[in-house]
């Protein structure tokens, strides 16, 4: 092993397979071994079987339609606002300055604490869980599209303007194609933020729904329908994130550093590191989004 | 200047008129070329070159034959659907003064578009960009720090002072064309060069001894 030193593909696999082994491996000595009560931590076997009876006779399949379904409405309802929100933030500054204050405000509201009071609003139906995930999810992509948009490199929008072109051709021609491959990064990272906000809203006042059959189960004592549905999570957010990580190498998430966002003082924001990469690997980045 | 002819930054005093029209702000009548490259990336090279007709509501097969003449004329024949980063720099410079050559603009203002270049590229570029002025006669504005480049492709060399930017001197080139690399080792070419090394270096330094 040597710094930066590039893996082949089959020892990538190979590698992280050999890791999962080595969990269940710890798990199974742990509960097979009489190390852990059987209370607290059921054993693999146990998880696969109360998974299997979760599937077959209880309806578990139901459970994860409807939080999927949820997820996806609350998440594509906050996209469809935010994201024009977030370029006309980008693109004008007024709108901006009279925006950003109350947006980055609500951003640090927990999606969670707004629960009880949507419960008192809008009961404990569908439409209060959407509105978590929306509350969760509309603030952050706003502002990571504003952020994204007003950092559109500048000699690109002078060379339009010579070329001819209006004010509304700057936005949909330069601005929105050269956000495009990074909007579409922020709305994969928030998806990934909206999971966790939908199992929350169905461990409280709900009848249907992963986090749902996740208190039922703890309610009895069923450590392996527990770990079964987290399971479950995992592997639906597992998905798209491998999906996109393979078709955009240039991007990376995290807190890195862009000078070029300092100025609207947004800079530490989570955000995709601005890197041109190639117009197909957006294309393919939506082409796993649809799978 | 540049910059305030093109319309990109407002003059603190005085005024630029083309044509006898005041210019307020940047417009498809300048056409520009920047040092940067400033090809969008999400583009290939014809849509590229075909930005500004596309902006102006020219419909697509008109487009795409003005655009397809512009590539022949700069020499990029089959490299009409590559992408910006799959191009050189010599290449994606021939992209953007044919861009800017799309919207037939009055005068085309080039920012020291060859500066990022190579030597062997850039004189091929300045003959490529000679051949294209001595076809049209379209007026250029051509920024650049290179002597040799202003005489070979000028056909009057304005010399500006250091800070503050002024016109210093005015000196006509003669040279007839079409001209040929060849021209640039002609006794007439190396007395002009020799007259603008001085005119220059005494600019250069002036801006020493300030510092």
């Amino acid at each position: 092993m040597r710094p930066l030193e590039p893996t082949t593909s089959k020892q990538r696999v190979a590698y992280g397979l050999a890791f999962f082994v080595l969990f269940v491996a710890l798990w199974s000595w742990a509960t097979f071994g009489g190390h852990v009560s059987k209370t607290f931590l059921a054993n693999p076997l146990t998880m696969v079987q109360e998974g299997y009876e979760l599937l077959a006779k209880q309806g578990f399949l139901f459970d994860i339609g409807m939080t999927i379904w949820r997820v996806i409405g609350g998440f594509v309802l906050a996209a469809v606002i935010a994201v024009p929100l977030g370029v006309l933030m980008g693109a004008y500054k007024p709108i901006e300055a009279f925006l950003e204050p109350f947006v980055s405000f609500a951003r640090y509201l927990p999606a969670s604490a707004f629960i009880p009071l949507l419960i008192l609003w809008a009961g404990i139906g569908e439409l209060q869980k959407l509105l978590v995930i929306f509350i969760g999810a509309v603030f952050q992509i706003i502002l990571m599209v504003a952020v994204t948009v007003g950092a559109t490199r500048r000699d690109l929008v002078e060379a339009a303007y010579t070329l001819g072109a209006r004010d509304s051709g700057i936005i949909r021609r330069v601005l929105l194609p050269s956000a495009a491959p990074e909007i579409a990064e922020i709305l994969r990272l928030v998806l990934g933020w909206a999971w966790t906000y939908v199992i929350v809203a169905e461990l409280i006042g709900s009848s249907s729904g992963i986090g749902h059959m996740i208190t039922d189960s703890q309610a009895l004592l069923n450590t392996g329908q527990i770990i079964f549905g987290i399971i479950v999570i995992g592997l639906i957010g597992l998905s798209p994130i491998s999906c996109s990580r393979r078709s955009t190498p240039g991007y990376s998430l995290g807190s890195l550093h862009d000078p070029a966002s300092d100025r609207s003082g947004l800079a530490n924001l989570p955000r995709p590191r601005r890197q041109r990469t190639d117009p197909r690997a957006g294309a393919d980045n939506a082409r796993c989004r649809r799978q | 200047m540049l910059r305030i002819i093109a319309g990109l930054d407002r003059p603190t005093s005085g005024r630029v008129t083309l044509d006898g029209r005041e210019v307020t702000g940047p417009g498809a009548d300048r056409g520009m070329v920047f040092q940067s490259y400033t090809l969008f990336p999400w583009l290939t090279v014809r849509e590229n070159i075909a930005f500004g007709l596309r902006e102006r509501g020219v419909p697509e097969k008109k487009r795409h034959e003005i655009a397809d003449a512009f590539i022949r004329r700069v020499g990029l024949s089959g490299f009409e659907n590559h992408w910006p980063k799959q191009l050189s720099g010599g290449m994606q410079q021939r992209t953007a003064i044919a861009r800017a050559l799309a919207n037939d603009p009055k005068i085309l203002l080039l920012d020291e578009p060859f500066g990022a270049l190579d030597n062997q590229t850039r004189a091929l570029m300045q003959e490529m960009l000679l051949g294209i002025w001595e076809r049209d006669q379209k007026t250029v504005l051509f920024v650049t720090h290179d002597i040799e480049e202003a005489i070979f492709l000028g056909s009057r060399v304005i010399v500006m002072s250091a800070r503050p930017g002024r016109i210093k001197a005015e000196i006509a080139v003669d040279l007839p064309h079409p001209r040929s690399y060849k021209i640039k080792t002609t006794p007439e070419f190396v007395a002009l060069k020799e007259r603008l090394v001085e005119e220059i270096r005494t600019e250069a330094l002036k801006v020493a001894e300030q510092a």
